[in-house]
């Protein structure tokens, strides 16, 4: 089977084609049309039942498709049923996506994001974003490549090598460290700004922010965040027009 | 607002686009973060201190956000660029504030923008339905390149537009009074550190996370003290 590396880069698009219907499955059937070239040539017919199985529906983290992608491609080489290749492309969602969310958009990216608002305060400027950018994009290559490699090696069981996998161990620590690293930026980003300003506007920022998490949490999703500011900074133009 | 050439706007309006792409459908390298896009807008319109307040403002409200599953979430990134270039060349204590309400209008209309693409992307996957059906490899293709075309328009045009707004309101913002410019961003800020805030607890959860999130605040205030 060849192919792997252009797989690897068409799955950067994996979300090219994101819709309520579908999700990513035309992403995926974009990222797997060079993996299954060579099936077209052993078995036309195989082919195109392969290709029209890997545009279905189909859902997850982004930096985790390969190891559904891979598994697929490689049940196709092998001629496992095609009834078999769907059931376990559905199977995959739930937790690719799960694991994906917690490691990546509730782990690394707080993690970095905290660290790199740090860096910002503490005077690194654009050695903090270039060094976010640099850590992210390093470790999200790193793990795309791995999972497409480990879902090509592992086809139908790539279940039990997602389960003996680095992912789990990974979660664990990344989450507690992510809290850390934002408990650390919030108050030095908030001094970061308010020590030019001096104390009665600093006391009336942090009350708005008092207020704001206050609020937001007893309304939950009928008062976002964005809608409260908007709310405020709205009331706040008002009452200097009354009141000039 | 820096008094913009086309060429600075025609740069910002195409890095606003590659933002916008890089949110939800490539390359997802974290470019549409607030403190990157916000950091090099504000070097393309030659103020890059307005790039990282805005920035830093608009990544505190983007801590609010956990982007899973179908959930429509405010897009931060062509939102940073056009706020960037309206903050610019102004002292950033009076003019955040105003950048911020005009970034959070465009973050929440650049929301229904991402769900409006969506449900784009499904109608032209129902027109060729048959081709997929019949496994087509072409068709997936150009599924996948219109939907990049409209995910680049749809980027490049609100980004556009908040720069013609921030160009509308350069005027007007110049003139206001320095007590009201102060208090929209005390207020902005504000706001922002309510939705870090909030975003935090709420991703932290009752476990482990949690304490690691108190421990971090202490070290924090402790580090802000002392500096």
């Amino acid at each position: 089977m060849n192919g792997g590396w252009r797989a690897w880069l068409r799955l950067f698009a994996v979300q090219g084609t994101w819709n309520y219907e579908r999700m990513l499955g035309v992403g995926m059937g974009y990222a797997a049309e060079p993996l299954l070239d060579d099936l077209k040539t052993v078995d036309p017919v195989r082919h195109t039942e392969a290709v029209v199985r890997s545009a279905e529906f189909f859902n997850c983290h982004p930096n985790l498709a390969g190891l559904a992608l891979g598994a697929t491609a490689r049940a196709e080489y092998d001629g496992v049923p095609g009834a078999q290749i769907v059931r376990l492309r559905t199977a995959l969602c739930s937790p690719l996506g799960a694991l994906g969310d917690q490691l990546f958009w509730a782990g690394l990216v707080p993690l970095l994001v905290g660290a790199a608002l740090v860096a910002v305060v503490l005077g690194a400027r654009w050695w903090a974003v270039l060094g976010f950018l640099l850590l992210y994009n390093v470790a999200r290559v790193a793990t795309g490549v791995w999972s497409l490699r480990t879902g090509l090696d592992a086809g139908m069981s790539v279940g039990g090598a997602i389960a003996k996998s680095w992912i789990s161990g990974a979660i664990e620590r990344v989450g507690p460290a992510a809290g850390f690293a934002i408990g650390v930026a919030i108050p030095l980003v908030a001094a970061w700004y308010l020590e030019v300003i001096g104390w009665p506007g600093a006391l009336g920022a942090l009350a708005v922010a008092a207020t704001g998490v206050a609020v937001t949490r007893w309304f939950g999703a009928a008062l976002t965040a964005v809608r409260f500011a908007l709310l405020a900074l709205v009331l706040l133009v008002l009452f200097r027009w009354v009141l000039p | 607002m820096t008094d913009l050439s086309g060429s600075s706007a025609i740069v910002l309006v195409l890095w606003g686009t590659i933002v916008g792409l890089d949110l939800v459908s490539v390359p997802q390298a974290m470019l549409a973060r607030p403190l990157v896009a916000g950091t090099v807008a504000g070097w393309l319109a030659g103020d890059v201190e307005a790039g990282l307040r805005v920035g830093v403002l608009f990544e505190l409200f983007a801590l609010d956000v956990l982007p899973v599953g179908a959930v429509r979430y405010p897009d931060y990134g062509p939102a940073t660029v056009a706020a960037t270039a309206l903050a610019s060349d102004s002292p950033w204590q009076f003019a955040v504030g105003v950048s911020a309400a005009l970034g959070l209008v465009l973050a929440v209309l650049g929301g229904f923008s991402l769900s409006a693409v969506r449900r784009a992307n499904a109608r032209a996957i129902q027109r060729h339905s048959a081709a997929l059906a019949a496994g087509e490899s072409g068709a997936i293709r150009r599924l996948q390149y219109a939907s990049l075309a409209r995910d680049a328009g749809r980027a490049g045009g609100l980004t556009a537009l908040g720069l013609a707004c921030a160009w509308a309101l350069a005027e007007p913002v110049a003139a206001m009074d320095r007590s009201t410019g102060l208090g929209l961003t005390l207020v902005a800020l504000g706001c922002a550190l309510s939705a870090a805030i909030g975003g935090a607890i709420r991703s932290a959860g009752r476990g482990p996370r949690l304490r690691w999130l108190g421990a971090g605040a202490l070290v924090g205030l402790l580090a802000a003290a002392l500096r």
